[in-house]
């Protein structure tokens, strides 16, 4: 298994460069590019200043691990609204795009978000349709389309069984789950999740939950590998099980609030026990 | 659409197995069609949940282009989230209105544009004589406190998920047949010789999503808008 860290970890006074030193420095293999939420990677960015990001990655001895976004937060698979549908879409025909020239073959996304305004129902039957038509378009690509499993925010496809039935509905071998171990807290255990969607895992995001702490504010619930509730021995054994192979991308919440380039160190020592096994 | 007596009698039968009304044999014979103004649209859903209503209750219907359908064969038109309403389209309406048919036009002018909605409304006050009023937000910003219903009172009550806008009535002749918060967003008016039913809140969404009180109420409409002649 290979380690990459997220380009939005990269202190805002840093910039790309001196943070690709400093993710190659502290032992990862690969960066996450977050489209939309970084400066130099945005909705707006011509293909020329994408393969750019490429060249610079590479030279510093790196690879693109996969691209992600948040910006389905705001603008999501299951609005209402078609015009706010449509910019879903793009958003992720987009990502599309720039994992074929930044090299990767994977790209998240947050599916759909049920809200007080927006029933189930409607989110589950609008995210199959738009994902259906989407798969068609990341498999023409050679790119695997991971929803990542957001179960407190999204309230979205909350237990591995529905995560399950929902890819079968989608039913394209180019849509799979892009399992977070951390976003589970205490609605399951993300061994089961991994037991139960194996080869469909597109990558795996990495962080630990304090299950016990409800999100107070912005206080976050999530901390650095190790210190929360996740049973890290358990997550290795399912991944050892199902044979995944892939990238581990570590995604953390809580930033340190001094020297804040030691998480990157610390996280990427903790990784290296997780990959090993030597708990 | 054509179905085998064996296919439609195999419907019924599912349809009473679960305990919804079925179609009328006067809407049955007569068919009901199916008006896409949709095709490539933006409410591709709204037309699927009325397909897929109508479907799963075993009425016989088609879809169908304006330029080609025969008014007098057609009990019950429906017209899934109509934004721009061409002339040839509204013809065929008001043919149906007055060959006796009911006429269901529901609105998806919710989420248009300023210009798009404005055309809206003056087609549906011009022809059709049905006065609508500016779409309402119903869920403003950081709102998550309202009750998310439309209250349906014709054919029968019920309630369906609201659609986060809709288009209200002006006042007009006619029975108002449903509302949300207060605001009339559903008329019932007889036409020529049948009944126009003008929905401002997006019905087909709800179909779509498998909404069982909106696809009672979908066919209840059906049974009466289709028999129920001036």
């Amino acid at each position: 298994m290979k380690k990459a860290i997220g380009d939005n970890m990269i202190p805002k006074e840093w910039g790309f460069e001196k943070g690709l030193e400093l993710v190659k420095q502290a032992g990862f293999d690969g960066i996450e590019l977050w489209l939309g939420d970084v400066p130099w990677f945005q909705m707006g960015t011509p293909d020329g200043e994408v393969r750019e990001l490429r060249r610079r990655v590479e030279n510093a001895g790196l690879v693109v691990s996969n691209v992600s976004t948040g910006l389905h937060w705001a603008s999501p698979l299951s609005a209402r609204d078609p015009k706010v549908r449509a910019q879903a879409v793009r958003i992720v025909e987009r990502e599309i795009e720039t994992a074929v020239l930044l090299g990767t073959d994977a790209i998240l996304l947050v599916a759909g978000l049920v809200t007080p305004e927006v029933p189930y129902n409607e989110v589950y039957q609008r995210c199959l349709e738009a994902l259906r038509s989407l798969g068609e378009k990341a498999a023409r690509s050679g790119v695997r389309i991971g929803c990542e499993n957001c179960n407190a925010e999204q309230r979205f496809l909350i237990s591995p069984r529905e995560f399950w039935q929902f890819l079968n509905e989608v039913n394209s071998p180019a849509v799979g789950i892009h399992l977070d171990v951390g976003n589970i807290h205490d609605t399951g255990f993300a061994e089961q999740w991994i037991e139960i969607h194996g080869p469909r895992i597109t990558r795996i995001h990495v962080k630990d939950v304090m299950t016990k702490r409800g999100r107070c504010g912005d206080q976050s619930v999530y901390t650095n590998l190790f210190l929360g509730d996740n049973n890290w021995p358990a997550i290795r054994g399912a991944i050892t099980k199902v044979g995944y192979d892939g990238w581990l991308v570590a995604e953390m919440e809580a930033r340190y609030r001094y020297a804040p380039d030691q998480q990157f160190y610390d996280t990427a020592r903790a990784m290296d026990r997780l990959i090993s096994g030597q708990f | 659409m054509s179905i085998t007596r064996r296919r439609f009698l195999g419907y019924t039968a599912g349809v009473l197995a679960a305990g919804l009304p079925g179609v009328s044999l006067e809407v049955t014979r007569r068919g009901c069609v199916l008006l896409d103004l949709n095709e490539g649209g933006c409410f591709r859903e709204s037309v699927s949940g009325f397909e897929s209503a109508l479907t799963s209750a075993g009425a016989q219907w088609m879809r169908a282009d304006a330029l080609w359908m025969s008014p007098s064969r057609c009990a019950v038109l429906i017209v899934p989230a109509a934004l721009e309403i061409p002339p040839p389209v509204v013809r065929v309406i008001v043919s149906c209105l007055q060959a006796g048919a009911g006429v269901i036009v529901e609105s998806g002018a919710g989420f248009a544009t300023d210009r798009e909605f404005r055309a809206h409304r003056v087609v549906l006050r011009d022809y059709l004589q049905v006065h609508i009023e500016e779409p309402v937000e119903l869920w403003p910003e950081n709102s998550s406190q309202r009750i998310p219903y439309v209250d349906y009172t014709w054919p029968r009550p019920a309630k369906v998920r609201d659609f986060s806008r809709v288009v209200p009535l002006g006042r007009q002749a006619g029975e108002v047949i449903a509302w949300v918060d207060g605001v009339p967003v559903a008329l019932k008016r007889p036409g020529g010789r049948g009944n126009l039913i003008f929905l401002g809140s997006l019905l087909g969404p709800a179909l779509w999503a498998g909404d069982a009180q909106a696809r009672r109420w979908l066919l209840d409409c059906l049974r009466t808008a289709g028999a129920e002649r001036v």
